[in-house]
């Protein structure tokens, strides 16, 4: 079957069973691979420029397809990043001789994002390394390919960590500045992207741009939140702080609604250094609070504990054997839950990560555990994005959607503080245009427990969640790639062609992540 | 493969498991030096599902330093290690499996060696045999009530063969091992070999000469908070579940730093390629040209306060003296300091 490539910034219908989803348009969500005009020249030209084009199967293989699993596509030939140099060379080549440059850091999108489809595959990893620490202004400067955990090791030698990062230790700095990054500690300090001073860019027609909020303003903002669309992102400046273990405490709900009551209620009282939301289902719904000293954890417990709703983990180990005696029918999702912490917790709670009771390297622990317990082959996280007010009422359509489709399935819910001044990154991102003060975001993550699952039946699931986003008037983190489809919808079209706009004139042939959102 | 014995241990889960999480890299030295994805084993593992062979991943494969710092952290439990010795076997480089097996049976034709009378057994590496008066110590402090001896035969043949993923002759095996059976205690220096010896020898204690010394109480006793102790990082991450608390322990009894990292993985110092440790490559790695044997101990240094480096490899050892002037010392020597 002829899959016709269609312009970027389109979106062509399906050819695959366009019927076959009963209400829902199939728009073609995998592009056609890009046919490959003008490739040996465009090879030919690179080499020539001195840089090393790896078009072996192997090179290929290994960026075929992202964590999500459900998006595959082979580029033509694979560059590891060097320099920004290199970088720049290689977009000018890209520019000139019309071929696609897809860039891919962690490659940990799910909606394949960070696969090629023909073209270049640009292995940003290569450039990985810090490059100055100031310890007394509390910056770094790295580049910009390197992983978040890479980058806490540096500086953590020197006493020092991070602000705000996704729970993820393979998550790229370029990555997560061009689309946003949560932590458990975002309800405080914002988005990962926040944290960045500025940045060093190559943009799709190969100039090499340094940007700030006050240098190269209006680069800074597109590029910060803007999905790979106005430059590659070499070089970053963040904001780092002093290291401190943290101490957590958890408390569980049997209602998501009135968790996220309590959630919210933290978070407008600054009442926690950290909070998010992780549930097992809607059956055990767990507030995470952690502090990063003595004193803030104490006044948590003098002036908010009592007013949480939530219970420690035997009153809430009571009430629910309670429940299931009570509904013996369920006694299937009582094993389930009862098997889930038994593996669960422990990894929590490694002693190894811990010392007198404070964690020591939280990264390390979620990301261990979200590997284990939740990574597999195939992942589809599906989320929504809101106001704070809209938030309750979207988790509670999303979860519905969740139990219509996968026997087993987690939510992470966490707030992320919004600053004003940063409202122009934020246009056409994950953070939805009608929140203020905070924004909300929720993973609906099932759990494919090793069974096969259709693309369909998967595109189904995420669609139905992304339906309710329309419809409340939200946003979404993950809204490239496949499920572009619903940018439009959620933005609708005049702020789309603003930036389609904005896109053609910084990149003429249309080379740069071209099918990750128009 | 009649008469030979499949050294490697078969991995729970191959490569068609991975799902390419990236975690292997953060560990992974090759990855650190080279910043290539193709030569770590995530990238092996892809083109392994891919389709391609042995052939085409070669120049990886034979990158691969087998610290196995990979295995502890890959959420899918994938035998690392043993996939990439895999793969070197099935890159038989015929004059190369000649030579290790001419070695092998050369040394499986030499008379018994008697068997040793007493419980247990230290089996040094080549790099401990050349330090006779610290390999002297060493047993001493591990039989310090005169219970363990030193193997005629450590396997040096062995573990090289091993390493390069080559076949043991069943009857080379069935002689290094013989001696070795109803031990109550095997201490050994070779990482590579300790985790196979596991395998062969499942109902023996078997332990590496780091965890074996670093469990004596006056060797314990002589390690300061200052000093930068060098887990060797084979054997450790051969036994990562149960040495990740005996180490965690040491820390807070001594004090001392370790060459871990926020995973509680172990920094290999020296990490070596195969054609490295079969002395057909002088650098670490001729493939991008920056390539530097002591970038490892350096990068372990880094930013680290640190008066002493205790090691628990002779290999290690060295690495740290080219590069630092701090004073270097094998933990078998930590007991006659700390007297002094």
């Amino acid at each position: 079957m002829h899959v016709t490539d269609v312009e970027p910034g389109t979106l062509g219908p399906c050819h695959v069973a366009p019927d076959a989803l009963r209400g829902i348009k199939r728009q073609q969500t995998n592009p056609a691979r890009w046919s490959g005009p003008n490739w040996p020249e465009f090879s030919a030209a690179v080499r020539a420029r001195g840089i090393e084009l790896l078009e072996t199967t192997a090179a290929r293989a290994t960026f075929a397809t992202d964590a999500g699993g459900t998006a595959y596509g082979l580029a033509h030939g694979v560059v590891i990043a060097r320099s920004t140099g290199q970088v720049a060379l290689l977009l000018r080549a890209a520019q000139e001789y019309r071929v696609p440059v897809t860039v891919c850091g962690g490659g940990l999108t799910t909606e394949g994002e960070s696969v090629a489809f023909g073209g270049v595959l640009l292995d940003m990893t290569g450039m990985s390394r810090v490059l100055h620490i100031d310890a007394e202004a509390l910056t770094v400067r790295t580049e910009a390919g390197i992983f978040w955990h890479s980058l806490a090791e540096e500086l953590r030698r020197q006493d020092l960590d991070y602000l705000s990062a996704p729970l993820n230790l393979t998550s790229s700095v370029g990555g997560t500045l061009g689309v946003g990054g949560i932590d458990v500690n975002s309800a405080r300090l914002g988005c990962s992207a926040d944290q960045a001073l500025a940045l060093q860019v190559v943009t799709p027609t190969g100039e090499i741009v340094e940007c700030s909020d006050t240098h190269n303003a209006e680069l800074f903002q597109r590029v910060i939140l803007g999905y790979g669309q106005f430059g590659v992102i070499t070089a970053a400046t963040l904001r780092v702080r002093r290291y401190t273990p943290l101490r957590m405490h958890y408390f569980y709900y049997a209602s998501l609604s009135t968790a996220i009551e309590d959630l919210q209620l933290l978070d407008r009282n600054d009442a926690s250094d950290y909070s998010g939301i992780l549930t097992i289902m809607d059956c055990a719904v767990n507030v995470l609070v952690a502090f990063d000293s003595d004193e803030r954890e104490a006044a948590f417990m003098a002036d908010w504990r009592a007013r949480l709703r939530g219970c420690g983990e035997f009153g809430f180990g009571l009430r629910t054997l309670i429940h299931y005696v009570l509904r013996p029918w369920k006694l299937g999702e009582a094993w389930y839950l009862l098997q889930r912490k038994r593996e669960l917790f422990p990894e929590l709670r490694r002693p190894e990560y811990m010392r007198d009771g404070t964690m020591f390297d939280r990264s390390v622990v979620f990301s261990r555990a979200v590997w284990k317990f939740w990574g597999s082959r195939q992942m589809v996280i599906p989320d929504l994005a809101t106001s704070a007010a809209k938030f309750a009422l979207a988790v509670e359509r999303g979860n519905a959607v969740c139990r219509r489709y996968f026997p087993h399935y987690t939510l992470y819910l966490v707030g992320i503080k919004l600053r004003p001044e940063h409202g122009p990154h934020y246009e056409m991102s994950c953070i939805p245009p009608d929140a203020a003060g905070w924004a909300y975001g929720c993973e609906f993550e099932p759990m494919l427990d090793g069974r096969a699952y259709s693309r369909d039946y998967l595109q189904s699931f995420k669609n139905e969640i992304y339906d309710i986003g329309v419809d409340i008037g939200a946003s979404y983190y993950r809204f490239g790639g496949m499920m572009k489809g619903y940018i439009r919808r959620v933005f609708g079209d005049a702020l789309v062609d603003r930036h389609l706009a904005m896109k053609r004139r910084a990149d003429p042939a249309m080379i740069l992540n071209r099918h990750v959102i128009f | 493969m009649l008469g030979f014995t499949n050294n490697t241990p078969q991995p729970h889960k191959d490569h068609a498991a991975c799902s390419g999480c990236s975690l292997c890299l953060l560990v992974c030295p090759v990855w650190r030096r080279s910043r290539d994805i193709g030569l770590t084993p995530l990238g092996r593992a892809k083109a392994l599902q891919y389709g391609a062979a042995a052939a085409d991943i070669a120049a990886s494969v034979q990158s691969c330093t087998l610290c196995a710092a990979c295995e502890p952290v890959c959420p899918e439990e994938i035998g690392l290690v043993a996939l990439t010795l895999d793969l070197r076997r099935q890159l038989a480089q015929p004059a190369l499996a000649e030579s290790l097996r001419a070695r092998m049976e050369e040394r499986a034709a030499r008379p018994h060696a008697p068997r040793t009378s007493l419980a247990a057994v230290l089996l040094p590496d080549p790099a401990l045999r050349a330090r006779p008066a610290t390999l002297a110590r060493a047993a001493a402090l591990l039989g310090g009530t005169g219970t363990i001896a030193l193997a005629h035969d450590a396997g040096a043949d062995i573990a090289l063969a091993l390493e390069a993923g080559a076949a043991v002759p069943a009857q080379r095996l069935a002689r290094f091992l013989q001696p070795l059976r109803g031990l109550k205690k095997i201490v050994v220096a070779d990482g590579l070999l300790l985790r196979h010896l596991q395998q062969w020898l499942p109902r023996s204690k078997i332990r590496s000469v780091g965890e074996a010394l670093s469990s004596l109480a006056n060797v314990r006793g002589a390690l300061r908070a200052g000093d930068l102790y060098v887990i060797e990082p084979r054997a450790y991450h051969a036994d990562y579940q149960r040495l990740v608390r005996h180490y965690d322990g040491l820390r807070s009894v001594a004090g001392c730093a370790f060459n871990l990292d926020l995973q509680r993985i172990a920094i290999p110092a020296a990490a070596r390629s195969l054609p490295q440790r079969l002395g057909w490559e002088t650098a670490i790695d001729a493939a991008d040209g920056s390539a530097d044997a002591s970038e490892q101990a350096r990068w372990i240094l880094q930013g680290r306060k640190v008066t002493r480096i205790v090691v628990e490899s002779m290999e290690d050892g060295a690495a740290f003296e080219r590069v630092s002037r701090l004073p270097v010392v094998h933990l078998a020597d930590l007991a006659d300091d700390g007297k002094s």
